[in-house]
């Protein structure tokens, strides 16, 4: 049964591909010609083009005004929401790891943020960049606005839940600039924690630093990885908050070590203290040793890796909300 | 019938197993007809044996890439189930395909998943693209290649904003023919179809494709697998499977290019000359041919006057054997190992070359710090190793599990085209693997000093500047 129909088909198959190709090439040339202009001043394709939403959408917007596509691009802007919403919470159990950790800081301020979405060629996406700096400049200014505090650096810590509600400059919150961005590109993406710092006096300055870094430092930048870092540091030296921000992005240690408490660990490449690890840009010094050289003292810092699963937090420390912060010392 | 059943008992297993096969072998002589391939064979075998995987096609490596809702892997289902119905292949589920999350699990393995089919024409392994930087270290590492892509777009949807970051990564990793096939067709009219289609001719010309010829299918990849209404179904995995058969060409087998022989040692034999022995790296050899052996800073000629495998004359050996070549008028002290043996003038000895490099994460067996510029460190591939100082172009370090370009400045010149790959060491730790992708001129006597300088050194000079 089978050969006698594969035989059949091997007869007639190249005549039938020789015409469907004649047919394929004249609708082609037709396509390319007058007809290709014709799709391309569709209604449909021009509401596509100027909105971008989903093709199905588009359609259900003429549909529903008649063909007036001013009327329609109205509806799916108000729609676009609503829909964003839509499909937000229908792929929010999906994991998200990939993504960015973007980073903004001035002399006296920080912030650093993780975005997550499921692959990352959504995260080489212009679009995820754009949400990911609306989210960190939100962030940001929230670290000049609403932090007070006494105490030499001012932490906060932000969740999902928190960055959520956080307003950017457009007055729109964080999460429906969220739901838009999973609206347009149809995969699930999660704002997972925020970090945000002040310094409360001029002698503590902040720095910050991604990897892999832009090639030409400012004050913005994202990757996979980030850091931000508080620190002192006499204004007559050469500044290298920038270089440790580097070196604790790459090296990642688990907390600055105390001198007399912490021992260094037998193998150098296992060293978890920040003070005793090699320095990643000349490792013939340790960090300490380049700390004391150009006199610097470590107050604090943080390290997002993207993706990454955070350790149980700290017992008794408890969620906080908006209004409260957190102070060191 | 008692005769019968007691000379069974009297064969023992092995002599059963021989029986079997020669019932089998019977079955195999007798189906060498048309639409009956061996694969149909081995699919009625129901006895526990492993299959013998038969070389009777062309193969050619293909993958999808697209959106993770439009339906790579229904698609990948669907046309396993198609050509299972031809007998071309094993009918695979979306659940059997869809094993990267327990891959992803294990974290260390590249989490793609592994299919394979045949058409009439071809045979074909057939990928599932994860993610841009495991596919990137695919690439690099060399575990999976696609000669070929099938883009996957729904009709409902269209080119979405990431469908861009998906055509940047075929050209990436050197993919010319890229064939679209537009899913979903079935929740869609014939207007949004045809709008797709421009759409994604428009974006490929763009990235750098020709837009206007590349082959447009368009499907539902759920009817084909459901067996509902064949012309958007069945008939259209046929179509696209076609498309796939005429537009990706095969790849060039190694058997194809000018032979190559990595230099593994070499021996005196009195009385019969100067041995090279090796593991035929591409091409074939033959006695007699004319060769050239090339590296640490040398290049001889000279004439391959025997071919021996085994202790055993050979007529041709070809890639992949293990094999002594006998060459005129060389002596064994002219010829080191990490030399290569090739066709004369395919091959040149070069020292500064661009590379994409993979970086072991820690748990793979790398290093658990990143590296800076200036790191010197020991290049391996084929059968030579030199130090090599490390400068990266685009990022200022490269962490462990990433993938990077760089600038590899060898303290001599070694055997090195496009497309090798090698390893990277320091000290006992292997660091990465990579393939070279462009050769740089060769450097200086100037550079080539510099490459000795230390850090000092290069301060000193750059301040001067």
């Amino acid at each position: 049964m089978n050969r006698i129909c594969c035989c059949d088909c091997d007869k007639k198959l190249p005549i039938f591909k020789l015409t469907r190709e004649m047919i394929f090439q004249l609708v082609r040339r037709l396509h390319t010609s007058p007809v290709y202009k014709a799709a391309e001043s569709s209604l449909l394709a021009k509401l596509r083009k100027k909105t971008g939403y989903t093709i199905a959408n588009c359609k259900k917007a003429l549909e529903m005004h008649n063909n007036d596509s001013d009327k329609a691009e109205a509806w799916l802007n108000e729609q676009a929401q609503a829909m964003g919403w839509a499909k937000a919470t229908k792929l929010a159990g999906r994991t998200a790891l990939q993504g960015l950790v973007a980073v903004k800081f001035d002399k006296n301020h920080g912030a650093l943020v993780e975005l997550n979405c499921e692959t990352d060629f959504v995260a080489k996406n212009d679009k995820f960049h754009k949400m990911i700096e609306d989210a960190t400049v939100a962030c940001f200014k929230f670290a000049h606005t609403h932090m007070q505090a006494k105490g030499p650096i001012t932490k906060m810590e932000l969740d999902s839940e928190q960055l959520a509600n956080l307003t950017t400059d457009g007055g729109k919150k964080l999460s429906e600039i969220l739901a838009l961005f999973i609206g347009s590109v149809g995969e699930n993406a999660v704002l997972r924690r925020a970090e945000c710092w002040k310094s409360n006096s001029k002698e503590v300055k902040i720095s910050g630093y991604t990897h892999p870094a832009p090639s030409a430092p400012g004050d913005y930048s994202s990757g996979k990885y980030g850091a931000l870092l508080a620190y002192k540091q006499p204004n007559d030296i050469e500044d290298i908050g920038r270089q440790l921000c580097q070196h604790i992005v790459g090296c990642a240690p688990r907390k600055i070590g105390d001198k007399e408490k912490d021992k260094p660990a037998k193998n150098s490449d296992d060293e978890t203290c920040l003070i005793f690890q090699e320095y990643l840009l000349d490792p013939s010094f340790t960090v300490e040793e380049v700390l004391e050289q150009h006199k610097v003292e470590v107050i604090d810092y943080v390290r997002f890796s993207c993706g990454e699963i955070v350790e149980a937090t700290m017992p008794g420390v408890e969620k906080q909300p908006l209004d409260t912060v957190q102070t060191l010392q | 019938m008692a005769t019968i059943s007691f000379a069974k008992s009297l064969v023992n297993p092995a002599l059963k197993i021989i029986l079997k096969q020669s019932h089998y072998s019977h079955v195999r002589n007798a189906n060498i007809l048309p639409g009956l391939t061996p694969l149909s064979i081995v699919l009625r075998r129901n006895y526990a044996e492993k299959q013998v995987f038969e070389r009777t096609k062309p193969h050619c490596n293909v993958g999808t890439i697209g959106h993770v809702d439009h339906g790579k892997t229904t698609l990948t289902a669907a046309i396993t189930k198609v050509l299972s119905d031809l007998n071309l292949a094993q009918s695979k589920g979306y659940s059997d395909i869809d094993n990267a999350p327990e891959e992803k699990a294990r974290g260390i393995t590249i989490n793609v998943a592994h299919v394979e089919y045949q058409t009439e024409q071809r045979h074909y392994g057939h990928t599932d693209c994860p993610g841009h930087a495991d596919y990137i270290k695919n690439m690099i590492t060399g575990t999976a290649q696609m000669d070929g892509a099938i883009l996957v777009v729904a009709a409902t949807d269209g080119v979405m904003p990431q469908t861009r970051e998906h055509l940047i990564l075929a050209k990436q990793i050197g993919i010319q023919h890229v064939v679209v096939f537009i899913n979903k067709v079935d929740a869609a009219d014939q207007e949004m179809v045809e709008l797709v289609e421009m759409e994604i001719r428009e974006l490929m010309t763009e990235m750098g494709y020709d837009g206007d010829k590349v082959p447009v299918v368009k499907g539902s990849a759920l009817c084909a697998l459901e067996g509902k209404s064949p012309d958007i179904g069945s008939d259209a995995i046929t179509q696209l499977l076609k498309e796939v058969d005429s537009f990706i060409p095969t790849p060039i087998r190694e058997l194809d290019k000018p032979f190559l022989l990595p230099v593994e040692s070499v021996h005196s034999i009195p009385g019969r000359g100067t041995v090279v022995t090796g593991r035929l790296h591409r091409g074939v050899l033959k006695k007699g041919t004319e060769c050239e052996i090339v590296g640490h800073g040398k290049v001889m000629k000279t004439t391959v006057t025997g071919v021996e495998m085994f202790h055993k004359t050979l007529e041709e050996a070809q890639a992949g054997d293990q094999l002594g070549a006998l060459v005129r008028a060389v002596k064994r002290e002219q010829i080191r190992r990490g030399m290569v043996m090739a066709k004369p003038g395919t091959v040149k000895a070069h020292d500064n070359v661009e590379a994409a490099v993979y970086i072991l994460s820690k748990e793979e067996g790398g290093r658990s710090k990143p590296f800076t510029s200036f790191i010197q460190l020991q290049m391996f591939s084929m059968t030579w190793d030199c130090a090599t100082q490390v400068t990266i172009p685009d990022k200022e370090m490269v962490m462990p599990g990433e993938d990077a370009t760089l600038h590899l400045r060898m303290l001599k010149p070694m055997v090195c085209e496009t497309g090798q790959r090698f390893t990277l060491r320091l000290g006992d730790l292997t660091l990465g693997t990579g393939v070279i992708t462009k050769i740089n001129n060769n450097l200086s006597e100037e550079d080539r000093l510099k490459l000795l300088e230390g850090k000092k050194a290069r301060e000193k000079a750059a301040a001067k500047k």
